[in-house]
């Protein structure tokens, strides 16, 4: 039976816990090391090493270092791992002086300035986007399912319908408005960004009313390319769609709630490293 | 002086137990919280109104109740009364966690405990052979009826969107929610099933064992009360050490002048206590406020539990059985308003679930009743920016009342001339009885 162990840094553990529902694993993994579900206190060699979370202190490092020697192949699981995630828009400047300043307790493991992506340590072989990713994009990572089926777009996995003689002139505020069930998003003034984010987790939000926020990045399209690229055709679709002014979008695009998703495949570190490669997302 | 140090599995987060003794007597038993990333910081001149979207990502467990506390924060702020149909659905949303929570805790988390195995997975291969093979599978079925719930209400089961200021993005379609009252009607007698089998391996253990855990009484504090549970959160409640008949009821607003937050020198979390003496939140803590549960079933288990075991009851090996009431509770709570909402038409109903709102500058408490305890968001909004933030974390109140049992088990295995190996079992028994989250518990 092939091995497979969980490695959870810093994060809400989303991700392992979405892992829970996806049980069809089951017969042909043995799971021998998930500390939220498993008491076991070393990793074995295993077949799939899962990393969720990002490294936010000096004992993330450690245990990644350690943990991905014993791996045939390293996974990088949800949005922390993939860019630090929610954690990093404690990097703003507004913030981060006060964050500096926070008491750090003196017995515990150290703060790093900032919340890394795993790929600043190690190598992945695969990335696996959302926040969290699905059961079923999990159960498809984990049983190399080629019949596994997802749309290029969100959009593409919501069944609501686009009108052409529905313009709006301004943006609806996330709470705001009453939601019609059978109508697109956009066409309703939300800021919606299923029509350009990687499709495969059935368009959950949407269909039930919220707008996309991209967690799990962009399509293959422009997965190797700046993410000025990435919103500049967000912009495109608003345009041909909405009456909405361009500045109005481009605030909101960059407000906490989207840009912590949007930015996630830009490089956070500012030097020159490759973008991650369409082959190796999932 | 020796120091014991104790990896933890088998709960939410990153912690450790760290024991320090001399000469055969126990100096000290910690609980050491040790991740942190911020959010009390991190949100700082956000928009308010994104919180209910960034917030759940503090805690993938308890998503849903950070969730519904930011939107409730933001509609007490802005001073928004949500349409009864959209309370329903939230609290649909919050019966959907509690019975996710407490199936993962009983099944997941401590019943590999009551049989000697690592995790649930291995029950079948490493326990008794009384344990059907069909546990494991019952387990995890049960469970995912409460995630099926929450995708229900509330869009997904991690990090739902449904809740917005004013209301719900959308009703309930009326064919998802006639494949939940199947599901629900499914998983009734199962996990009744899977709950009297827990009971009696309890049972077995605390006989084996020759304890229970920390027995020694302890204040309780809840916002569920009333005539019958509501764990959508009203008020809260402390029910005194003496077990004094009246409790103590306050506003969350006003939550400062009753219990007192203190930091640590070893752990990222804070510490909560009431009037300087130890105090619990979680399952026992509403199971022991109890007068009844309003459902047929949770009811027998209720009566069954307050005439075993006392009311209020203190050993901590309770809290497990207490989370088993409240599993069954959810499951015949959540039928029940389905059912209604059914019968009177209230699916599929896109008018009703959300009134329109004006935001404005202000501030407000948000409370709801996670399965760990009361759980209160507290935001200051200027120029519709969040200018201060609180979360005020229900494991945090149980952090006194768990370094209290940790030193009752490391007083027992510890002896002048030994460490009994049990300790190491002993402190992950405790642990797991609080269900402490630690994602939540250091923010």
């Amino acid at each position: 039976m092939k091995r497979f162990a969980v490695v959870q840094l810093s994060g809400c553990a989303g991700c392992d816990v979405s892992l829970v529902n996806a049980d069809a694993w089951v017969d042909e993994y043995k799971l021998v090391y998930m500390p939220l579900v498993v008491s076991t206190h070393d990793i074995p060699e295993v077949d799939i090493l899962l990393i969720t979370g990002g490294v936010r202190n000096d004992e993330d490092v450690y245990k990644l270092r350690h943990a991905v020697k014993r791996a045939q192949m390293v996974v990088a699981v949800g949005t922390c791992a993939i860019s630090g995630g929610v954690a990093n828009l404690g990097d703003r400047d507004e913030v981060r002086e006060v964050f500096l300043a926070h008491h750090q307790p003196h017995l515990a493991p150290r703060l790093l300035p900032k919340c890394h992506p795993v790929d600043n340590y190690v190598s992945p072989d695969l990335y696996l986007s959302g926040c969290p990713p699905t059961p079923e994009l999990f159960m498809a990572v984990l049983m190399e399912d080629q019949d596994f089926q997802a749309s290029r777009i969100v959009c593409q996995e919501c069944e609501r319908s686009k009108l052409r003689d529905m313009r709006p002139t301004h943006l609806m505020g996330f709470q705001q408005g009453q939601v019609d069930s059978e109508i697109c998003l956009i066409n309703q003034g939300y800021l919606c960004i299923g029509s350009s984010t990687r499709g495969g987790c059935r368009a959950p939000c949407p269909r039930a009313g919220h707008p996309c926020v991209a967690c799990r990045g962009p399509s293959d399209v422009f997965i190797e390319k700046d993410s000025e690229v990435w919103f500049g055709s967000i912009k495109r679709v608003f345009d041909s769609m909405t009456s909405v002014p361009s500045d109005e979008i481009e605030a909101g695009l960059r407000s906490p709630q989207l840009a912590l998703f949007l930015f996630q495949f830009s490089d956070y570190a500012g030097d020159d490293r490759a973008a991650r490669s369409r082959e190796k997302m999932f | 002086m020796a120091t014991l140090t104790f990896p933890l599995s088998r709960m939410e987060g990153h912690a450790q137990v760290v024991v320090e003794i001399s000469r055969g007597t126990v100096v000290s038993a910690h609980f050491q919280a040790t991740e942190y990333r911020g959010f009390e910081l991190l949100v700082l001149g956000g928009p308010a109104e994104q919180m209910p979207v960034i917030v759940p990502r503090i805690c993938g467990v308890c998503s849903t109740a950070h969730h519904v506390a930011a939107v409730k924060t933001l509609e007490a702020i802005y001073g928004v009364t949500p349409p009864p149909v959209a309370l329903k659905i939230r609290e649909l949303l919050m019966l959907g966690q509690l019975l996710q929570n407490q199936a993962t805790s009983l099944f997941i988390f401590t019943m590999p405990d009551r049989v000697g195995a690592e995790s649930l997975y291995d029950l079948a291969e490493r326990g008794p052979e009384e344990v059907a093979a069909d546990t494991v599978a019952h387990a995890l079925q049960v469970r995912q009826v409460g995630t099926h719930l929450i995708t229900l209400a509330g869009g997904q089961f991690i990090h739902p969107v449904k809740a917005v200021v004013g209301g719900v993005t959308s009703g309930l379609d009326s064919e998802g929610a006639l494949k939940m009252l199947d599901e629900l009607a499914w998983a009734l007698p199962i996990a009744s099933e899977l709950f009297d089998a827990y009971w009696e391996a309890s049972l077995a253990m605390g006989e084996r064992l020759g304890t229970w855990g920390d027995d020694a009484p302890a204040c309780y504090i809840t916002s569920v009360g009333g005539e019958r549970p509501n764990y959508y959160g009203d008020v809260l409640r402390v029910l005194g050490c003496d077990g004094e008949e009246v409790c103590t009821i306050f506003p969350a607003d006003d939550y400062q002048q009753y219990l007192i937050e203190e930091e640590a020198e070893y752990s990222y979390a804070r510490k909560t206590s009431y009037q300087n003496q130890v105090m619990r939140a979680n399952s026992l803590a509403r199971i022991n406020l109890a007068q009844h549960m309003d459902t047929p079933r949770a009811d027998g288990y209720l009566t069954r539990f307050h005439e075993a075991f006392g009311q209020p009851a203190h050993a901590i090996m309770l809290f497990d059985l207490a989370r088993g009431i409240e599993l069954v509770y959810a499951i015949e709570r959540a039928r029940e308003i389905l059912v209604e909402l059914l019968d009177t038409g209230q699916v599929d109903d896109r008018a009703d679930v959300k009134v329109p709102y004006t935001p404005r500058d202000g501030e407000g408490y948000g409370l709801v009743e996670a399965p760990r305890g009361p759980l209160i968001h507290h935001y200051r909004v200027e120029m519709g920016k969040i200018a201060q933030a609180e979360f005020i974390i229900p494991t945090v109140h149980n952090l006194a009342a768990i370094e209290r049992a940790l030193r009752v088990a490391a007083e027992r295995y510890v002896t002048a001339e030994s460490v009994a190996l049990e300790l190491e079992l002993a402190v992950g028994r405790v642990v797991r009885s609080f269900d402490p989250c630690i994602a939540c518990a250091t923010h």
